[in-house]
């Protein structure tokens, strides 16, 4: 028996079809029914271009891939052996504006989606306005971007060799007012404790001290006994050199090196996305996979107890806030503004032909752009988003993340749930 | 008095416009205003499967993304199909952001099938006639959240808002993108950036900024409150017109070194006089840092 669903409200939509055998979800096919082809669109163009187009992959995560196709080109500039080197200024601003775009995510995605879907299913309804409180962070942490950025969504203030604003302290000042705020909040209606309590947990027993909306979604997970749903592969890889994150993989709690070379997209039948692998296997990519592979206290205590499931997937990514919010406020107080801010003259040098591979971890997970560049122009553009790892219907040996998080589940409003805990982004898998 | 009932439709988009307007300030004041029928990201009281059975009532459509007539389906039924459903029940049309508008980047993988609404590009599409008299278009990639929340506010006092021959409120548009810009000074004495990361000099002249022919408010009315693409050294892409996007959007392209677009509406001659009244001058407050750091 199949069970057609149609996800909504997960930037854009996803239909699972959900197959049973005795009463248990035995497989899910998870389909993407459209694609954009912002891969085609780039061809033809000139490499910087791509600067401007590739944000619009995204609303949510546009400045991740902003970040990454511009590595991409200075990565393929180097390839042909100009220097690029960035000032630290200009490294830190890139990362603290791609630090604020993953904390306005995961805002949005724990109280427009895990509380209010979480009471839904529960039945456990609250008179909260929870969207209220993801707007108000929302607004302030891309205000303290935009300050660098020029705007958020759809920044295109990356360039080659650095950034284009020339800040000064005056913006600083506002910058670290606003991540104060944002630090306020989040201890005050988030987690109901101080981000360095949060920050030196260690393990499972300090869960209770946790206050907060987050206490809601931990006593929820909890008393129904969802914390243990939803366990994968145990298997996870970070690819992106960035933040406050290690790269490598995990399996599943044995860290190891990784080379970009064996990841390899898979044609999916029925979908327009496609899936991903690692040397032919699956792994999760995202704020768990970055939680375990630098070794956070608090994750591997969690992974001990409950595996790579619901329970150790959400938290992961909310704690993360804490950890961005921590980095962005150090990056912020050692900002040099003597510093140049781009140091590379693109209208004298400019390679005709180039291969350059870009990546960057976004709210969910790595994001890998790659382009070809042939006489002056694109001749080929490949992305690889985070979801494509996640959320991909696997291979014959092995099936998907999410799918085998779902697997063996009884009723798909709790698939679903756990489906969306993997903060699922429609638009970037069908780009 | 009922509230009027406001329901915002996705076709072919990135979800881009419905995150800008998400960050607006007073994101839910303004809403309170309206019955929300559905929403991409609020929970509504209807869902998309309601609203693509067209069962629900609407008085105000927003629509977010690039049309297609055929190919887009969502539970089995072509989306363009209930965008006209909807579009002739509603009191008034907001195609908010340039895909919905004019198609924008995502009409570049088909160009021949994909364009906005009642435009694609310059040209006015077969559904103008229908629907002109209750369109408002609102172009920017993504959509300025302050630029929406005044047309929904105008519309539910029930107040006029005057538009221009693209349907885009002239309050809004009838300036360019470079009224406003901090680096006005160096564009009137005609000073150009010397590369990117340099808040001294004006982006007009080598890295391609569109700004002085470009429609919009995004230097009155600033973005996320603080800023703007120009104001933190980023040339204007001009993503609020039906050219966007264009190509060699980082140089701009020039005639015997005068960029070859002129400032709207400012003829060439014009332009050229006063650009050597300007050049003649050489002014030592423009050619300085404006902070010296080493002080």
């Amino acid at each position: 028996m199949i069970i057609k669903k149609l996800i909504e409200k997960v930037e854009g939509e996803a239909e699972l079809n959900f197959s049973f055998k005795d009463k248990k979800i035995d497989n899910v096919d998870i389909n993407f029914s459209f694609f954009r082809g912002v891969e085609n669109i780039l061809v033809g163009k000139a490499p910087q271009d791509a600067l401007v187009i590739t944000p619009r992959v995204c609303g949510i995560c546009n400045h991740a891939h902003l970040i990454a196709s511009v590595r991409a080109i200075e990565d393929g500039y180097r390839s042909v052996g100009l220097e690029v080197n960035l000032t630290k200024k200009a490294n830190d601003i890139r990362e603290f504006t791609l630090a604020c775009e993953l904390i306005q995510n995961h805002i949005k995605w724990l109280y427009l989606t895990i509380l209010p879907q979480l009471e839904k299913l529960l039945d456990h309804p609250s008179e909260e306005n929870y969207a209220l409180k993801a707007s108000y962070l929302s607004s302030i942490i891309t205000k303290a971007l935009a300050i660098f950025a020029g705007q958020w969504p759809h920044s295109s203030y990356a360039v080659v060799g650095g950034v284009t604003c020339d800040p000064t302290y005056v913006d600083v000042i506002q910058a670290e007012n606003l991540i104060d705020e944002s630090i306020k909040f989040f201890e005050q209606a988030v987690m109901g404790m101080k981000i360095e309590t949060l920050l030196s947990m260690d393990s499972v027993l300090d869960l209770p001290k946790i206050g907060g909306d987050f206490s809601k979604v931990l006593y929820l997970l909890g008393s129904s006994g969802m914390a243990e749903l939803g366990k994968s592969h145990d298997r996870f890889i970070v690819f992106g050199e960035c933040l406050c994150f290690k790269i490598g993989k995990s399996i599943p709690t044995r860290v190891s090196t990784i080379d970009t070379r064996f990841v390899k997209e898979l044609n999916q039948k029925n979908s327009f996305a496609k899936g991903v692998t690692y040397k032919d296997r699956l792994f999760e990519v995202g704020p768990l996979a970055r939680g375990m592979i630098s070794k956070e206290p608090i994750i591997k205590s969690l992974h001990k107890r409950y595996k790579d499931s619901l329970l150790t997937r959400i938290f992961a990514r909310v704690y993360e806030v804490g950890l961005l919010l921590d980095y962005s406020k150090k990056i912020l107080g050692s900002l040099d503004m003597s510093e140049p801010s781009c140091t590379f003259d693109a209208s004298t040098q400019q390679p005709m032909s180039f291969e350059g591979v870009g990546v960057v971890e976004a709210a969910r997970g790595s994001l890998i752009h790659k382009t070809t560049v042939k006489d002056g122009l694109v001749s080929n553009y490949e992305i690889i988003v985070p979801t494509q790892w996640n959320l991909s219907n696997g291979h014959k040996e092995e099936k998907g993340i999410a799918v085998k998080a779902m697997v063996g589940l009884t009723s798909i409003d709790e698939a679903s749930f756990v489906f969306k805990s993997f903060d699922v982004c429609s638009v970037c898998t069908t780009q | 008095m009922s509230k009027p009932k406001l329901l915002w439709l996705q076709s072919i988009s990135c979800n881009g416009n419905v995150h800008s307007f998400f960050n607006h300030p007073d994101f839910f004041s303004i809403l309170s205003n309206f019955e929300l029928i559905h929403h991409p990201l609020l929970d509504t009281k209807y869902t998309l499967e309601d609203v693509f059975s067209k069962k629900v009532d609407c008085d105000i459509l927003v629509l977010e993304g690039s049309f297609k007539e055929n190919g887009l389906k969502k539970h089995g039924v072509e989306v363009s199909e209930v965008i006209e459903y909807y579009s002739k029940k509603v009191k008034h049309i907001i195609t908010a952001g340039t895909c919905a508008t004019f198609g924008g980047v995502f009409k570049e993988n088909d160009p021949k099938n994909i364009s906005g609404f009642a435009f694609d590009r310059e040209e006015k599409t077969i559904r103008y006639e229908t629907y002109a008299s209750k369109l408002i278009s609102l172009p920017g990639c993504p959509i300025h959240p302050k630029w929406l929340s005044f047309v929904l506010l105008m519309l539910s006092k029930n107040k006029k808002i005057v538009l221009d021959e693209m349907h885009r409120p002239q309050e809004l548009y009838g300036i360019t993108v470079h009224t406003g810009c901090s680096r006005n000074e160096y564009f009137e004495w005609k000073v150009d950036v010397k590369g990117f990361g340099l808040k001294e000099g004006c982006l007009f002249y080598e890295q391609g900024c569109q700004a002085p022919y470009t429609k919009g408010s995004c230097n009155k009315i600033l973005w996320n409150d603080i800023s703007s693409k120009t104001i933190a050294g980023t040339p204007c892409f001009g993503c609020t017109e039906p050219t966007f996007p264009k190509e060699n959007l980082f140089s701009t392209k020039t005639n015997m070194g005068i960029p070859s677009v002129m400032p709207l509406g400012v003829p060439r001659r014009a332009y050229l006089t006063a650009t050597g009244v300007a050049k003649s001058f050489k002014i030592k407050r423009f050619e300085e840092k404006i902070i010296n750091y080493d002080n």
